[in-house]
């Protein structure tokens, strides 16, 4: 017993020791990201990737979900809201964590696969604060009720009072500059090359969203979708290009939106 | 003793022209005082041994003799001007308005001014001239003598019963103008155009003043300057004068009718007389506001009167409306219409390019509203109060559409405020256009002036006086929320202010400033330049529940469009008995309009509505004028219709307090700087009442109505013999002295 006993407590020493070591890679990483390659130009938009910890600061995958798509999907997007629209937009995408004291700066805020994402009381409490003041955030690539739940848990410290709701499709995000009438399903490239446009038990798109008081949307919630996907590969071959046209247009409604309400 | 020295007395010399009597050539006494020279030189220099400073002394001294002999040979004299006795009139005026009853001492200033009236002084200007007399209050009129008076005037025009008295003058032999008074004019008669046509009469006016001129025992509210017109919940800053003669400290206090709105302390130093300060507070009910100030009365102040002024101010119930014309989707887009959202009282509806062929509308009134982008028709574009033109570049807009923006300003009478941006200002290309004429500052032509650094903010002294820029009423409570907010995110250089332009909010970048909020008139509007995209920092800077960027922008839009006038503008003015009414009528282009007419209904607070017609200008087109009766003070309430035939153009209402008869209140110190003024700018002198001796002898020398020349010779002045003997035995002396005799 005392045997095992001791194995059970080097396993929880080990399991400690390797959180500690995901948070310092998550941290490098967002590092790196920021400031690893070259002088960034000043611009009046730029495209922000909210970086968060998964649960317990435990990131998913190899560099952590929140780089999910990365450097691609903003690439490629900011390269069309520069032809499409009279936007200052960096070239580059960056990157912020709530914490960081440059959040303010970004009104303008992006998290993937927030069905791993987990905020605790004081990141809450400054994603309300971030979002009441006027900043905007859209959520992406999350997909079935087990994730929805995931990203609900947090969201719900976030505003424990303000409902998530259905964007009625006469809100001004659905018509800003394009008329998004069309409501498609957009699929991440592991659903397109499995034949279907959905993952996991989210067969249903969802625009869903949070409002200030004064009726003006603070959260998009793209569920049961993968825009990232949808402008990461924009330049692959197999993946419809009728979706990445659509998650452009969205992608620029959101920003429009965000820079006019 | 001067007239021992110089045979004639002082005035002759003061009045008089000196000329040479003498008919010899001018080159004569010239070659004389040459050729004297040279021989005293000569004879000085055979005795060179005296030494250089004593034979300098004595040249000196016998040149100075020569020069003497000479002009005495010469022949100087004086050619004096003067009335002729027996043939010319003295009009004099006598002050009759209700202030000439003030008590001072013993006596009235009435009582005062006939004393000076029945002096010896009056007594020889009736042997010599016709005396002419008038009794003057609003209007000037002949009396027969001063034994029974008018009833006292309820107010004072003294520059314009003068004018009447000297038209009256123009055919008759008038040699000067004697005007006995207390100086309270209070009618706005004495402007400075009124001064000169005056002085260009010719004739001097002698003013003699009555009353005292200081009164430590009382306080008057001489002046209160607040805007006619503002917003509601808008920060009004009025500025308030104090006359006073002593130190101490005042209070002041705003009612609206009934309602207290504001109180502030008013420091009064030592030094001065007339002390200014402003006081701040908001009014939130629209409407005609009748305001009123009132000072607390000092320990034993008698006349209390004078401590109360009252003035309307219009808080309008339909919004106004700014258009803001956006090149380029923002921050400082997104985060100014929020500041503005909530703002019932201002209507932003936006214009922003969005793509390359696309606009984005927010705020119109119905869909068609700049559906084909910014106005190019003026009647389109007036309909704002004021216009915002943020990161676009000049040529976007047509040269029509640009002349269009300049006439807004100038013509309609709107502001227009330029903000930053890497395609605003000198980047865009505005600064040699007629837009960039009419800016606050220079822009410059070589780009690269918009910088995305970020600079703290500022408030300059003048910017802290202004209430579109007050966080708080506490001034230093307000320097401390400047001090505090966020840098902004960005920048732009600018180029020298224009002359007029003032600068109120300044970014600090490092150790150096540079102009951020910058202000001027031009024309009938205000031109404006926020050098910066960035505020929208401290919306994001700051918590949640901080109102410091809804205030700057909600003041400052208020701002922008608080001034600007409608197409029917209607004011009034109190006058006497009588209200001014002014209506100035343009079109939807804001042009004066051929062939309008306008009536106007004057209703009095208690009273029958009286309807008028006002008559077109002579010199200004589209504006009317008209004079009603008012004889009862109160709220003065007008509405006005203008039309064409009988199709009703546009109609308008404004409202007034008319004081009728409380001028003379404020007149409890005499104006003794206005009677200097009057007398100064005409040749006259001014008088006290007890030293009137010299009256005589200087209205004698005007050069007005019929006088006589006579030449004074001036040969055999005492003086010029008693210089010639002085420098005469100064030279013996000397020469005693150095035994060179």
């Amino acid at each position: 017993m005392s045997t095992r006993r001791g194995i059970r407590v080097l396993g929880m020493l080990a399991g400690v020791a390797a959180v500690g070591l995901c948070a310092v890679s998550w941290s490098q990483q967002a590092q790196e990201f920021l400031y690893g390659s070259g002088a960034k130009r000043p611009s009046e938009f730029h495209f922000t990737r909210l970086a968060y910890q998964g649960r317990n600061g435990v990131a998913r995958g190899r560099r952590g979900s929140w780089l999910t798509d990365w450097p691609e999907a903003e690439e490629h997007l900011l390269g069309g809201v520069h032809r499409l629209t009279r936007i200052d937009a960096g070239e580059q995408g960056r990157a912020v964590s709530l914490m960081d004291e440059e959040l303010f700066d970004y009104p303008w805020l992006y998290a993937v696969e927030v069905g791993y994402w987990y905020l605790d009381d004081t990141e809450a409490a400054r994603m309300r604060d971030y979002l009441l003041r006027g900043g905007f955030l859209i959520v992406d690539d999350f997909h079935g009720s087990r994730e929805w739940a995931s990203f609900v848990d947090s969201m719900q410290r976030v505003f424990p009072d303000r409902p998530i709701v259905e964007i009625p499709q006469a809100d001004p995000v659905m018509h800003v500059l394009y008329d998004l009438n069309e409501r498609a399903q957009i699929p991440g490239l592991g659903a397109v090359l499995s034949g279907v446009t959905y993952e996991k038990d989210g067969t249903v798109p969802h625009w869903r969203g949070i409002y200030d008081d004064q009726g003006r949307l603070m959260v998009v919630i793209d569920f049961n979708m993968d825009m990232g996907d949808a402008w990461e590969h924009a330049d692959t071959p197999y993946y419809p290009e009728k979706y990445t046209a659509l998650a452009y247009r969205y992608a620029i409604n959101y920003i429009l939106y965000s820079m006019t309400h | 003793m001067f007239e021992w020295l110089f045979k004639y007395p002082r005035d002759e010399f003061t009045h008089g022209e000196f000329v040479f009597a003498s008919t010899w050539p001018q080159w004569v006494p010239v070659a004389a005082f040459v050729v004297g020279a040279a021989a005293i030189a000569f004879f000085l220099l055979r005795r060179r041994q005296m030494g250089a400073l004593k034979l300098a002394a004595i040249g000196a001294l016998q040149l100075a003799m020569l020069a003497l002999a000479l002009f005495i040979l010469w022949e100087p004299s004086l050619v004096v001007r003067s009335l002729k006795t027996g043939e010319n009139a003295i009009a004099v005026m006598l002050d009759t308005s209700e202030s000439m009853g003030f008590t001072e001492g013993e006596q009235t200033r009435m009582q005062q001014a006939q004393g000076a009236l029945g002096s010896e002084a009056f007594g020889r200007l009736g042997k010599d001239y016709a005396l002419r007399r008038f009794v003057f209050a609003r209007d000037a009129s002949a009396t027969e003598d001063y034994s029974t008076l008018p009833a006292p005037g309820a107010e004072t025009a003294l520059a314009g019963s003068l004018l009447q008295v000297l038209r009256q003058a123009r055919t008759s032999a008038v040699g000067a103008v004697v005007i006995v008074s207390d100086g309270g004019e209070n009618a706005g008669t004495l402007d400075q155009e009124q001064l000169a046509e005056i002085a260009s009469l010719g004739v001097p006016v002698h003013t003699i003043g009555v009353g005292r001129e200081r009164a430590p025992e009382d306080l008057e509210l001489q002046e209160v300057l607040a805007p006619e017109r503002t917003l509601p919940g808008t920060t009004l800053s009025a500025r308030v004068t104090v006359r006073h003669d002593g130190p101490g400290v005042a209070r002041l206090k705003v009612y609206d009718g009934d309602k207290f709105l504001a109180s502030r302390e008013v420091t009064l130093p030592a030094d001065g007389t007339v002390t200014t300060a402003f006081v701040d507070f908001g009014l939130q009910e629209p409407g005609f506001r009748d305001l009123n100030f009132s000072l607390d009365g000092k320990e034993g102040e008698a006349e209390l009167r004078n401590n109360t002024r009252a003035t309307v101010v219009e808080v309008p119930q339909a919004p106004s409306r700014i258009l803001y014309v956006e090149g380029e989707p923002r921050w400082e887009y997104k985060f100014m219409r929020r500041a503005l959202d909530d703002d019932t009282s201002v209507r932003l509806v936006s214009l922003l390019r969005v793509s390359p062929n696309g606009f984005y509308r927010q705020g119109i009134d119905d869909p068609k509203q700049l559906q084909e982008g910014f106005p190019t028709d003026a009647k389109d574009l007036f309909k704002y109060d004021a216009l915002m033109i943020g990161n676009v570049q000049a040529a976007w807009f047509t040269p029509a559409q640009q002349q269009m923006i300049a006439d807004f300003v100038s013509e309609r009478g709107g502001s227009l405020m330029m903000l930053a941006g890497s395609s605003g200002l000198g980047d865009g290309g505005w600064g040699n256009t007629l837009v960039g004429e009419l800016l606050p500052a220079q822009l410059s032509a070589e780009g690269g002036s918009f910088h995305r650094e970020r600079g703290a903010v500022v408030v300059t002294a003048r910017g802290s006086r202004s209430p579109m820029l007050r966080l708080s009423d506490d001034d230093a409570e307000n320097t401390r929320l400047w001090s505090s907010l966020p840098e902004v995110a960005d920048y732009q250089t600018l180029g020298a202010l224009k002359p007029a332009a003032n600068s109120l909010l300044n970014v600090k970048i490092g150790d150096r400033q540079q102009p951020l909020l910058v202000t001027q008139l031009y024309g009938r509007g205000r031109s404006w330049i926020l050098a910066t995209g960035g505020t929208w920092r401290w919306q994001m800077g700051l918590p949640v529940a901080d109102q410091r960027h809804e205030a700057f922008w909600r003041q400052l839009a208020r701002g922008l469009v608080a001034d600007a006038p409608g197409r029917f503008e209607l004011t009034a003015r109190s006058r006497g008995d009588t209200v001014l009414l002014r209506a100035e009528f343009r079109d939807e282009a804001f042009k004066p309009q051929q062939g309008v007419t306008v009536t106007a209904v004057a209703t009095p607070q208690s009273g029958e509505p009286l309807t008028v017609d006002l008559r077109p200008s002579a010199d200004q087109p589209g504006v009317f004028e008209a004079e009603v009766p008012a004889a009862e003070s109160g709220l003065f309430s007008v509405e006005a219709l203008a039309r064409r035939g009988d199709q009703t153009l546009a109609t308008t209402r404004m409202a007034m307090r008319h004081e009728s008869g409380r001028a003379e209140y404020f007149t409890v110190r005499q104006n003794r700087s206005l009677l200097e003024q009057l007398a100064q700018a005409t040749g006259g002198r001014y008088w006290t009442v007890d030293q009137l001796d010299g009256l005589p002898e200087a209205i004698r020398y005007s050069a007005a109505g019929v006088t006589s020349q006579e030449i004074r010779a001036l040969w055999n002045m005492p003086a010029l013999f008693l210089l010639l003997m002085l420098l005469k035995a100064g030279e013996w002396l000397l020469r005693r002295r150095w035994s060179v005799v």
